[in-house]
């Protein structure tokens, strides 16, 4: 079963008398459960496509439905009860507040999710429940993004979308990342979306989808789509 | 190429640099234009002391001065020039109008400054030398006639010159009057020839000599000296005051340290604020362009040009709000000093030239020095270590745990509290700065409001409680005998009082017998309650008790002036009195053998008879009625300051906020991205803000309390005021503060709903 299907979808942005199509007309549909990657390089579309998803940005045209609901056409309110309820995010640069700590950050979400999971729950999944009473500047990288991950789960929404979540972490860490990841959004059965430029990564998918242009050049499904320790990094 | 840069950078930070720009605009107005004010009055009043000969001191004889003790007073060394003078209220001739009819025999002490029609002539026999405000007031002009009388005796001349006089320079006819009202009184000179001329020469012969009872004298001596030597000279104990005991001289001065005092604490307050905005805000702005900074350090700009370039934005804004301000204080000054400005409805000055001090000029100079240092030094911290060093963005002070974080009730406060609470705590000089804008603003708006509420329950006090008759009648205590007197006060329903000059050490005051019973008058105690005089004891005001350490329960001892006589008599009481003066019954006084003439009957009554013993009336209402330009001018005080409070308030909690907005644009993107509505991310900034404001309002009332007692204190030399503060003064300071807090709250809190979240989250931490 579908769980989004863009349709027809552009994202055109202006700047004076310039004019830049992001999305190019997007047709696309994504399958509930899966692990897919979100291939291209840099201006591709790639961002704004996860943006349009997630509720950040809204399309200068076309529609986008989730769990069948338009979100195309909702207001801002709206749009922030949907980023509330159905999608959490994962960030390059993490994007924790720094003045609350670890199990705070976590708890956070506690104030507008409808249905959120026990935070301490989510930090010991991620491996930290004894730096809860920390400060996000007084861990490394990816115990920041761990807490991200946490976060972003917290909510217990129906999608993950992340936003290059290995890019500002040295390969070991972030294999460690991708694996409690893919481990706890398999356990949970959320769809997970990464946007990447890291091929690699894409080796782990149920479907790759490749971006170019503001269009979807291909839409793959992998049928054995490899462990993250098979991945030659 | 860096010229450009520097324009567009401001235009960047616009909002920034304008608060800045406008906080120190009104630093530097409010401490030029305060300065001026003083400044501008002591060399003006100096010019006029100097230029109509203002006497240095006054000897006072009831039994009048002869040619022959003005020579003995010149023969005295030390003594530069002196005159024989008279000065006489008299009757305006078909009008209610009083006029001090003066007489200087030289008029190179106690003279007059021209302003318009005829020299001065000392053997003129009919010329009127009028005060040009008291001609203006009642439509005189040059040529006009003018008839004054003095019991019997009347002069009539004609008007041949409008001028000013420093012996009038708050021409009011006693200290009671707070307000000069030239529309009823007014001074006037005439020629020594003219007033022998006027007095029919049967009352001349009786008179003999003593027809002047003043000798006004110049000389460097310090009092001391000269009472020594003049009281030898003139072979009898004389009543002398110097000129600091005249109302001329005392108010004038009053004006000057009154503007002192006030130029020393508003201008501190709002040049504080300003330099610290600068220093906060200069520390923001070059963080925030420290990528900038490392970008110019990795192109192979030397450190010192980057240094400058980056002062400049201190000094530019440093030079621009200074000029602002410089025309801010004379603005100020001009306000305050022009011959249709507040001051001159107080003092009758000849001209209104404004100056500044010099010093005023230095400290401008060191403050655009200081906040170019202050531009200089937030580049500098920016510019350390290595072009690589300085390229990577500004990281922020990493967040520490509180101590209050151990406490149970931290742990259950809501997110949004801890995450203010933090935040607070991490951007300390940001919390600091918007308390000190808040306490400011209360600081002004506690000590405004309160300076009227206080002068409001000073003049209910004393003109509508004190004074509970309609007409003061004062008598010729020369040719009045107190059965007379009795007889009138009885005639008229009213009460009496007896006035008798007195002195205590070398310093004059009054001595006041009353006798209250019918209600006419009534006293205030040093809480400003009314009291009933008691027959046990003397009541001295609470400046002759602060001056010589007096409290009730003492025993004070003064001498009726121009004698060796000396009184001692209990003090059972401090009264708060316009006068400087020592309060008896007279049936205490006739108990202690206090001799005294009656001088003045409180009635309701309308019948006064006119004429015989009595010299002239006085309504309350005429009083009252002096007043309110007392209390317009006031009250323009109070709007200039509540204005002022509410631009200190916006400009520096705008600017701050901003800064707040900026700093936490990534954190409220983060809170937008998971879900979190605009409105619920404005209240976490107005959150911020209203915290902080009820901290501020809680140590601006106390502070604005302080400053104003801290006022009162100085000018407690002037009126005696005992600090009151409104219930609406209490309510409108918190509420406009509220407001204004609020207000600048709400314009920050609706651009949230313009972050990109996409573009913040996208930017390095």
């Amino acid at each position: 079963m579908a769980i989004v299907e863009f349709k027809n979808v552009s994202r055109v942005y202006r700047n004076g008398e310039h004019e830049q199509r992001a999305l190019d007309h997007v047709d696309l549909s994504l399958e509930e459960g899966q692990f897919i990657v979100i291939l291209g390089p840099s201006g591709a579309g790639k961002s704004t496509l996860l943006n349009l998803l997630g509720g950040l940005d809204s399309p200068t045209e076309g529609t986008i439905l989730v769990n069948g609901k338009d979100i195309s056409t909702l207001t801002p309110n709206e749009l922030a009860e949907y980023r509330a309820a159905s999608v959490g995010f994962v960030f390059q640069s993490y994007n924790l507040i720094p003045t609350l700590t670890v199990i705070e950050n976590v708890a956070l979400v506690k104030e507008i999710a409808p249905n959120p999971l026990s935070s301490h729950d989510m930090l010991r999944a991620v491996g930290l429940e004894d730096h809860r009473h920390n400060f996000p500047s007084e861990l490394s990288g990816g115990e920041q993004q761990r807490v991200s991950i946490a976060r972003a789960l917290a909510k217990n929404p129906h999608i993950l979308l992340c936003d290059e979540p290995t890019g500002a972490l040295d390969s070991e860490t972030g294999v460690m990342v991708l694996k409690l990841l893919l481990s706890m959004a398999r356990d949970m059965g959320k769809t997970i979306i990464i946007v990447t430029h890291n091929q690699n990564i894409a080796k782990m998918a149920d479907t790759v989808i490749r971006v170019k242009n503001g269009k979807i050049k291909s839409c793959e499904k992998q049928d054995h789509p490899l462990a993250v320790e098979e991945v030659d990094w | 190429m860096l010229l450009k840069k520097l324009f567009r950078t401001l235009w960047h930070y616009k909002a920034q640099f304008i608060s800045m720009v406008i906080m120190i605009a009104l630093g530097v107005g409010v401490f030029l234009g305060f300065n001026i004010e003083w400044y501008s009055l002591d060399v003006s009043t100096r010019e006029i002391y100097e230029a109509t000969g203002f006497a240095d001191f006054r000897i006072f004889s009831d039994s009048g001065f002869s040619e022959a003790d003005l020579e003995k007073v010149l023969a005295i060394d030390g003594v530069e020039d002196a005159t024989r003078y008279l000065s006489v209220n008299t009757a305006v001739k078909d009008d209610t109008d009083t006029i001090a009819l003066t007489v200087s025999t030289n008029m190179k002490v106690s003279g007059i400054q021209l302003m318009e029609g005829e020299a001065y002539s000392d053997t003129d026999p009919e010329g009127i030398w009028l005060s040009d405000s008291y001609a203006a007031a009642n439509g005189i002009h040059v040529g006009d006639s003018l008839t004054v009388s003095y019991k019997t005796i009347t002069v009539s001349g004609k008007v041949k010159g409008l001028v000013k006089s420093s012996e009038y320079l708050i021409c009011v006819p006693d200290e009671t009057q707070m307000m000069p009202d030239y529309t009823s009184y007014g001074y006037a000179y005439i020629s020594p020839v003219m007033l022998e001329n006027a007095i029919p020469m049967l009352y001349r012969a009786v008179l003999g000599s003593s027809l002047y009872h003043q000798i006004n004298v110049k000389s460097g001596l310090t009092k001391a000296q000269f009472v020594e030597k003049a009281d030898k000279a003139l072979g009898a104990t004389r009543l002398i005051l110097d000129k600091s005991e005249t109302i001329s001289w005392a108010e004038a001065r009053g004006e000057v340290e009154e503007g002192i005092t006030m130029g020393s604490i508003l201008p501190v307050l709002f040049l504080a604020i300003a330099i610290l905005t600068m220093v906060t805000t200069m520390h923001r702005i070059t963080a925030s362009e420290k990528t900038q900074i490392g970008t110019f350090k990795a192109l192979g700009f030397k450190d010192r040009r980057i240094l400058r370039h980056y002062s400049a934005y201190a000094l530019i804004i440093g030079l621009m709000g200074s000029l602002l301000g410089i025309g801010i204080g004379y603005g100020l000054g001009r306000f305050i000093l022009s011959p249709d400005g507040a001051m001159a409805t107080y003092i009758d000055l000849p001209a209104w030239p404004l100056y500044a001090p010099a010093f005023t000029w230095i400290v401008i100079v060191l403050i655009n020095v200081f906040l170019t240092v202050i531009g200089f030094l937030s580049v500098r911290k920016m510019l350390g270590g290595t072009a690589a060093d300085a390229l990577r963005p500004y990281v922020p002070k990493r967040v520490k745990h509180l101590w209050l974080e151990e406490t149970k009730r931290f742990k259950s406060l809501s997110f949004s509290t801890k995450w203010n609470l933090r935040d607070c705590f991490r951007h300390k000089s940001r919390s600091f700065m918007t308390l000190f804008g808040i306490v400011g603003c209360m600081i002004l708006l506690v000590g405004g409001m309160g300076m009227k509420d206080t002068m409001d329950s000073f003049l209910d006090t004393f003109y509508e409680q004190a004074i509970n008759y309609r007409y003061r009648v004062n008598l010729d205590t020369e040719n009045v005998s107190n059965e007379e007197a009795f007889a009138l006060a009885e005639k008229l329903e009213g009460d009496w009082c007896a006035q008798r000059a007195v002195q205590i050490g070398d310093k004059g005051y009054s001595l006041e017998i009353y006798s209250i019973t019918r209600d006419k008058v009534r006293f205030a105690d040093a809480d400003m309650k009314i009291l009933t005089l008691s027959d046990d004891g003397a009541y001295i005001c609470s400046r002759i008790a602060r001056d010589f350490h007096l409290k009730a329960g003492d025993s004070i001892t003064f001498s009726p002036y121009g004698g060796d006589e000396e009184i001692t008599v209990p003090v059972i009481g401090v009264l708060d009195s316009m006068t400087k003066s020592i309060v008896m019954t007279a049936a205490f006084a006739d108990r202690a053998g206090i001799s005294y003439t009656v001088s003045t009957v409180f009635t309701d009554r309308e019948d006064i008879p006119a004429g015989g013993s009595i010299l002239n009336t006085q309504s309350k209402k005429s009083i009252m009625d002096s007043f309110d330009t007392f209390m317009d001018l006031m009250n323009k005080m109070i709007w200039l300051l509540v204005i002022a409070a509410i631009i200190l308030g916006i400009v520096v909690l705008y600017n701050l906020g901003i800064m707040s907005y900026t700093e936490r644009y990534r954190e409220m993107a983060t809170l937008k991205v998971v879900g979190f509505r605009d409105s619920r991310i404005g209240r976490l900034l107005i959150i911020q803000n209203m915290w902080l404001t009820v901290i501020g309002i809680l140590i601006g009332i106390p502070a604005g309390v302080g400053v104003l007692q801290y006022l009162l204190t100085a000018l407690a030399s002037e009126y005696e005021l005992k600090l009151v503060l409104g219930p609406a003064t209490w309510l409108v300071s918190v509420l406009l503060t509220f407001g204004v807090s609020l207000a600048v709250g709400l314009m920050i809190s609706r651009k949230n709903r313009t972050i990109d979240m996409v573009a913040a989250l996208k930017t390095e931490e």
